[in-house]
């Protein structure tokens, strides 16, 4: 094997003589020697989250679901029990469902309607429970509920292959060649299909098992998966960049102790990042309007996800992964 | 490559794009203000003006209000081009539109197989701009045969009959005003089949009641919308025939029940002489107003093919404010957290990145502004969150700098390594954000579309804005000033190693 040439970069810089390199300041965890707790940690969500779905399936917005949703508010601030009541007397949404949002904020939803129906309803609430203010009609019919799905599979898969064969051809060139850029790109594939699993898996349990309506999924919640997949590489990405750089003058070093060195090296930057758009999404949650708070919540627990999986998931794979297929 | 960045060109360069943003951001605010128009939207006259084109933020209809419409479009007529058709069924739902008044109404095509039609009305509920676009009704012409059973309405005696000319075969109709320069006309031209079957209806109707110039119901045609045959099986009942032979009524006719009775009479023409061509005129006594009304209601009464609803949403106009308001506080919120932080942080460098995100959010408004970007509750996010990134590069070069002037370098020389270094792992993240937005913008639902976009700039923008102007900001600050003190720079020199 060609030795790589040390530090190319270095001599651009002019730099006259090369300052004595100490061993850098950074407290040492062994995060690598302790990978199976980190993984056992991961699995004990994400399996949970996959029985749930496989099992029970997500609570599904208006917009996967069809159908007719009203979001209404009443000036009179009734009683749930006095609008499910008033709901299950007009025949055009019996069998509707509803759902409280706030003081005298309600969403009604009920099977596809026309325009006529709709306003026929929205009349018969008037008469029955008193004067309200429609915010919002979504109308959705099983098509582009259908098209919607088709299409974030797609852009994931998609997305999934294409960062697998970019990071393939960026880290071709440390040792060990392409099969080494397919560790680091499967690595990192891995890790993102972590924090998609335990995302929808997390929302599937919240929707589903403990039935609240925050765990619905909408397509705003496909909008933060894949915002999640873009971050969590991001982070993955930072680390496996240090990996190449420390792997080309840390020739002394093991394959383990440069992961694990690079790991440390760079949890200040991730966890600073992540800190930032963490307080972002928390204040969000806490004071956003209610069509927000699922999506801050869905990217709240995906980016602390990505930032985990990224320090404690993606590198460990990479060790154990050359374990398996050592590459010399 | 990094080392041009440094260079004055790129100096100028970058603070000729913060100027231009800057003036594009702020471009009509002014006048808006003084002439007491709107924030947002198309205002007549609004500076700079070129050729319509105007410079606003464009909201999309979950921060707007407004009513958003799938349609499928089915019954394509044969032997004519979809794309075509599609775009017909475009410009009549255009037409119908316009009556509602709304400011800038989108209607685009989509589709594998341009059999989609997606519109966007601000400001309209649901069932108006339904029962404006969905009147299916189509364009039917009668003749007039005689029954001796009919006793009344329009012609005692006469009751029509189907021709088999129905709106699918009008290409278009237009009103002009006459030879003598003053009365309107309305032209009507026919498409091809359309053009034969007028011929020969217009030669028989001649030929039934002969003579220059004579005026009986058999040379009579008559134009209705969505006329059927129980129509004219109740022709008999004079009460029926009166609602039927009023002016049309498109509100009623979309809303329409088997019981109810709508009014679906357009005009009612002598054919004074075979016309063949296709061109055929229709004059009566018009005003330019009611030849107008009339040529609109030919070519909007025609919907060449059949729209079925897909899906409806519905925004009203509170929940839009609402969002905008929320959405704003947030980013401003994380605007300004980011910018606490750094400067806490990272002291001198934290506040020349604060510096540079200014530049990033100030270029990135203004590219959503130039496009221009409609802008929704996803594309906001989308940008909210490429401030995230822009932040993370900056981060990324500041703790390098911090190792680096650990490791014991000057703290000119740090700031050209940090950067140096963080370059790889800044380009290859950002590289894997813009291919997921690339994905995302081509295959991902309307939705996601938005917010890959908004994205897809702002990742492109905060490299620019962390390599270029963060870099530059430091080197200028760096050199010879007495800034350059550890202690300015984040940096607790104590904890060398060395």
């Amino acid at each position: 094997m060609v030795p790589t040439p040390e530090r190319p970069q270095e001599k651009a810089l002019g730099q006259t003589a090369e300052p004595p390199r100490a061993e850098p300041r950074v407290r040492r965890l062994n995060i690598i020697g302790r990978r199976n707790i980190f993984f056992a940690i991961s699995l004990l969500i994400i399996i949970p989250g996959i029985l749930s779905m496989a099992t029970k399936g997500f609570l599904l917005g208006i917009d996967f679901a069809g159908g007719t949703e009203f979001t209404v508010s009443f000036a009179n601030n009734p009683s749930v029990a006095a609008v499910e009541s008033a709901v299950a007397a007009d025949p055009l949404t019996a069998g509707g469902t509803v759902i409280q949002t706030g003081a005298g904020g309600y969403i009604i939803r009920s099977l596809p309607l026309t325009p006529q129906q709709q306003a026929l309803v929205e009349d018969d609430l008037t008469k029955r429970v008193g004067p309200m203010v429609v915010q919002q009609v979504i109308e959705v019919g099983g098509t582009i509920a259908r098209e919607t799905i088709e299409f974030a599979l797609l852009a994931l898969v998609l997305a999934s292959a294409a960062i697998l064969f970019l990071l393939a051809i960026r880290f071709r060139n440390v040792p060990g060649g392409w099969r080494a850029g397919f560790q680091f790109g499967g690595s990192a594939l891995a890790a993102l299909l972590h924090d998609v699993f335990l995302l929808t898996g997390l929302f599937s349990i919240m929707g589903k098992v403990l039935g609240l309506r925050i765990g619905e999924i909408d397509s705003l919640f496909v909008t933060a998966v894949l915002t999640v997949v873009g971050f969590s590489v991001h982070d993955t990405i930072v680390v496996f960049d240090r990996i190449r750089e420390n792997l080309r003058h840390s020739q002394r070093l093991s394959f383990e102790q440069v992961v694990n060195l690079s790991i440390m090296q760079t949890a200040a930057r991730s966890i600073i990042t992540s800190f930032t758009v963490v307080l972002v999404l928390a204040a969000i949650l806490i004071s956003g309007g209610t069509t927000l708070k699922g999506f801050a919540l869905a990217l709240l627990i995906g980016i602390v996800s990505g930032t985990y999986s990224s320090i404690f998931n993606a590198s460990p794979l990479l060790v154990v992964w050359r374990r398996v297929q050592p590459l010399r | 490559m990094l080392q041009l960045v440094l260079s004055w060109p790129i100096r100028l360069l970058i603070i000729g794009v913060l100027v231009f943003s800057l003036f594009v951001d702020g471009a009509g605010y002014v006048y808006r203000i003084a002439n007491h128009y709107p924030l947002t939207g198309n205002v007549p006259g609004l500076p700079p003006n070129f050729g319509g084109w105007q410079l606003y933020i464009h909201r999309g209809l979950d921060l707007a209000g407004g009513t958003h419409i799938d349609y499928q479009l089915t019954n394509f007529p044969p032997g004519q081009s979809r794309a075509d058709v599609q775009q017909r069924t475009i410009q009549v739902i255009n037409k119908r539109v316009n009556s509602l008044g709304v400011s800038e109404p989108e209607i685009r095509g989509a589709g594998n197989n341009n059999d989609r039609i997606t519109v966007d009305l601000a400001g309209v509920t649901a069932q108006q701009a339904q029962k404006t676009i969905g009147a299916i009704s189509k364009l039917i012409y009668t003749k007039w045969v005689a029954d001796a059973n009919v006793t009344n309405g329009p012609e005692p005696g006469y009751k029509p009959q189907f021709v088999g000319l129905t709106g699918d075969d009008i290409q278009s109709a237009t009103a002009t005003i006459d030879q003598t320069g003053t009365a309107w006309d309305v032209n009507i031209s026919f498409t091809s089949r359309g053009a034969g079957v007028f011929d020969n209806l217009t030669r028989d109707n001649v030929a039934a009641c002969p003579g220059a110039g004579v005026d009986c119901p058999l040379r009579h045609l008559t134009i209705w919308l969505d006329l059927t045959q129980k129509d004219i099986d109740n022709w008999v009942d004079p009460s029926y025939v009166s609602k039927i032979y009023a002016p049309y009524d498109t509100g009623c006719l979309s809303a329409q029940t088997p019981n109810t009775v709508c009014g679906k009479f357009l005009v009612d023409a002598n054919s004074l002489t075979e016309i063949a061509g296709g061109q055929a005129v229709i004059t009566g006594n018009f005003t330019q107003q009611s030849a107008t009304d009339l040529a609109t209601g030919i070519n909007s009464g025609s919907l060449p093919v059949d729209l079925q609803v897909l899906d409806v949403t519905q925004v009203g106009s509170t929940l839009g404010a609402e969002s905008v308001k929320l959405s704003l506080a947030a980013g401003l919120l994380g605007l300004s957290i980011v910018v606490l932080f750094m400067i806490i942080y990272y002291r001198v460098p934290g506040l020349l990145a604060s510096i540079a995100l200014l530049f990033y959010a100030g270029a990135v408004l203004a590219i959503f502004k130039v496009v221009p970007v409609t802008l929704t509750l996803a594309g906001i996010t989308g940008f909210i969150l490429s401030v995230g990134m822009a932040v993370d590069a900056n981060v990324l070069i500041f703790e390098r700098f911090k190792e680096e002037v650990r490791a014991g370098r000057t703290i000119a020389a740090a700031v050209d390594a940090a950067v140096h270094r963080a370059w790889p792992a800044i380009r290859d993240s950002n590289t894997s954000t813009l291919i997921t937005c690339v994905i995302l913008g081509f295959v991902g639902p309307p939705a996601v579309q938005g917010f890959a976009i908004t994205l897809g700039i702002g990742v492109v923008v905060s490299l620019v804005s962390a390599i270029v102007v963060t870099h530059n900001l430091l080197a200028i600050v760096m050199t010879g000033s007495a800034l350059r003190r550890p202690a300015l720079m984040g940096v607790d020199r104590s904890a060398r190693v060395v």
